[in-house]
């Protein structure tokens, strides 16, 4: 019981210490820039917990930041970075939409499942590409699922503006979907809806699956050592395909959740700034998926907090963005001290 | 539109277009021929796109402008090598944090400075600079010798790198650090400064070639003002196997895939636009497939050396 104490606080100290550095680091910018420094500390971290709609808002931000983390991290399990999960969610979400403005009509115990595999099924095909040419060819897959972010932007902008534009819309943004593909609310009076029980769910699968189950731990042991792996019988390279995949079906799950819960149609921009900050959950937790959705949270709620100091003292949110930065890097630092 | 008409117009757009991959590339390679793999360069871009714009803006000068951008461009480098060099740490995720460091500071440099006003600030654009003599050659004189001073600088220092790497002592030091570094160190090379030396240089072309798209080609700074090409340097110095002429070559052809785009966007065409603007992203996947197989790379790139380790690796 002791050493679980001991443990738990080991881990947790050099996250303490990395969270205080940068924001001492951001105070003292913040103060030069002639800012209120205690209030601008109070803003980013409690502005989440002032009321029930801020901490649903908070949970509802938690969800994509969520899932795209454990997009980047199923296939860092295997040592391979996946840094597609924009990509793959803007095609979920155009397979989630796209199905949610045909089948319109259909009643929600039809409609709503399959917007949902939709754009599951869209963000895994999205990752197969880049996963196969890794299979077949021996394609580094860091830089084709970041370039095929780029093909992405232009096909929702293609979808949004040409085949389901909604004429009212500025902006471009589709017909919204039938009612039978929105997510239920959870909560009166705010927004939080029934996505966060499919992400929290996605999230205990996936801990179960890297950490307690045999197939879970040919995935790591091959992102540990893959040549050790190959020559202990297990097929690697199906390894690296399969988790790609899987990545890719999560990333698009993320998006089929932004349109089906916040949305309720295809908005360009609903990718937001979701894949870098999933990016720096995943690497912060450093790929494990015990620790993934603590981060996830801690994160959304700098966020929350970050546009509330945006909107009531006019620091930019890319403040805070930065912070997140400063503690992935102290966190890296922090493994270098304890090696020595 | 005229300028897509003539041949001479043509040729001019993709020399133009040629200058932030050669630059961003040639940084790239330079850091990796002694082993730094650097991933940071869409951040390093953007931050030297903000900061080269906003020293242009308040001096009044592109030039100082640009010496910021490489200023701060190579600062993100000495902390790349710090990190990798000095410390040993996983150069690839460093080199996602610098980048997203570079992302975040280089809009909040821009929102701190500029503040949100509806008017965005211009700088004016980098004038042409016709070479003397040469520049009266008829046709070639016009695409070749009439340009910007920065497409004249991408290609004397791909012709520099080349030379150095290639042709002096010295540069065999270089790579010799990219291959097998414990034994350049026995020879006496100082592997630590030489890695310190190319990743700054590196990244301060990096932000050269990021500062060089608001002062070219748009005068204004906006946050996606890279629009990738970070990433595209990445695989262009693949593509040109880690060697500097081969790189100043298969610019061209990111260039011409660029300019060809953006023509058959302004002309118009069956094909709906949004589709022709994926035609770098798509062709450069495409292109992937025979560079790796040929491409050789330097053979430590992305490890960290440590002489008091007895294996390598």
């Amino acid at each position: 019981m002791k050493q679980t104490f001991i443990s738990i606080g080991n881990t947790l100290i050099p996250y303490l210490v990395a969270i205080t550095a940068s924001f001492l680091a951001a105070g003292l910018f913040i103060g030069m820039m002639g800012f209120d420094v205690l209030k601008a500390y109070e803003t980013i971290l409690l502005s989440s917990f002032r009321s029930p709609g801020a901490f649903a808002q908070t949970l509802v931000k938690f969800v994509p930041l969520l899932l795209q983390a454990l997009a980047f991290t199923i296939p860092l399990a295997a040592g391979k970075f996946n840094i597609g999960g924009e990509g793959q969610l803007i095609v979920g979400a155009i397979g989630a939409a796209g199905v949610g403005i045909v089948f319109a009509n259909l009643p929600i115990y039809l409609l709503l499942p399959l917007v949902i595999i939709a754009g599951v099924v869209f963000g895994a095909l999205w990752a197969a590409f880049p996963a196969w040419l890794l299979y077949r060819f021996g394609i580094n897959e860091i830089l084709t699922t970041v370039l095929l972010n780029f093909v992405s932007f232009s096909l929702i902008d293609y979808i949004a503006t040409e085949i389901w534009r909604d004429p009212a819309a500025g902006h471009p943004t589709t017909v919204p979907i039938g009612a039978g593909g929105e997510l239920p609310l959870l909560m009166e009076r705010t927004n939080l809806h029934a996505g966060f029980i499919i992400a929290v769910l996605i999230a205990v699968l996936v801990y179960i699956y890297t950490n307690h189950t045999s197939a879970g731990y040919e995935l790591i042991a091959t992102g540990a050592n893959a040549r050790a792996s190959r020559a202990y019988g297990i097929n690697v390279r199906s390894l690296f395909l399969l988790s790609l995949i899987l990545g890719g079906g999560v990333a698009g799950l993320s998006g089929a959740i932004e349109v089906a819960g916040v949305h309720h149609r295809l908005i360009e921009g609903l990718q937001s700034n979701f894949l870098l900050l999933g990016l720096i959950i995943g690497l912060i937790a450093k790929g494990n998926h015990f620790g993934v959705p603590f981060v996830a949270f801690f994160i959304a709620v700098l966020e929350i907090g970050a546009s509330s100091m945006q909107r009531t003292m006019s620091i930019p949110g890319e403040m805070v963005f930065i912070v997140e930065a400063l503690i992935l890097l102290f966190i890296l630092l922090s493994d270098l001290v304890r090696k020595k | 539109m005229d300028q897509f008409d003539s041949f001479i117009g043509f040729a001019r757009l993709i020399l133009l277009a040629l200058v932030p991959y050669v630059l961003a590339s040639q940084g790239t390679m330079l850091s990796g021929r002694t082993g730094v793999f650097n991933v940071a360069q869409e951040g390093i871009m953007l931050l030297g796109a903000s900061v080269g714009f906003l020293v242009a803006l308040y001096t009044k000068s592109l030039l100082i402008g640009i010496v910021a951008a490489a200023v701060a461009g190579g600062i993100i480098g000495l902390a790349l090598a710090y990190f990798s060099s000095t410390l040993k740490m996983d150069q690839f995720v460093i080199g996602l944090a610098l980048f997203f460091i570079g992302l975040g500071a280089s809009s909040l440099a821009f929102k701190l400075v500029v503040g949100v006003t509806l008017q965005l600030p211009r700088v004016p654009t980098l004038s042409n600079l016709r070479i003397p003599l040469l520049g009266d050659i008829p046709i070639l004189g016009e695409i070749l010798f009439n340009q910007n001073a920065l497409v004249y600088f991408s290609v004397l220092i791909s012709i520099a790198l080349y030379y150095y790497l290639y042709q002096t002592s010295w540069g065999l030091e270089l790579r010799a650090v990219g291959e097998n570094p414990k034994s350049a160190d026995s020879l006496g090379v100082n592997v630590v400064l030489m890695q310190y030396a190319t990743t700054i240089i590196g990244s301060a072309l990096i932000g050269v070639a990021g500062a060089y798209l608001p002062m070219v080609y748009t005068g204004v700074f906006t946050q996606g003002i890279t629009q990738g090409r970070g990433w595209l340097a990445i695989a262009l110095t693949f593509f040109g196997g880690w060697r500097p002429q081969l790189i100043l070559l298969g610019a061209f052809f990111f260039a011409i895939v660029e300019v060809l785009s953006l023509r058959a966007q302004i002309v118009g065409s069956a094909i709906p636009y949004q589709f022709l603007r994926t035609l770098p992203y798509i062709t450069t996947i495409f292109v992937m497939i025979y560079a790796f197989r040929w491409t050789r790379v330097p053979a430590f790139l992305g490890l960290n050396y440590d002489r008091e380790k007895r294996s390598l690796s």
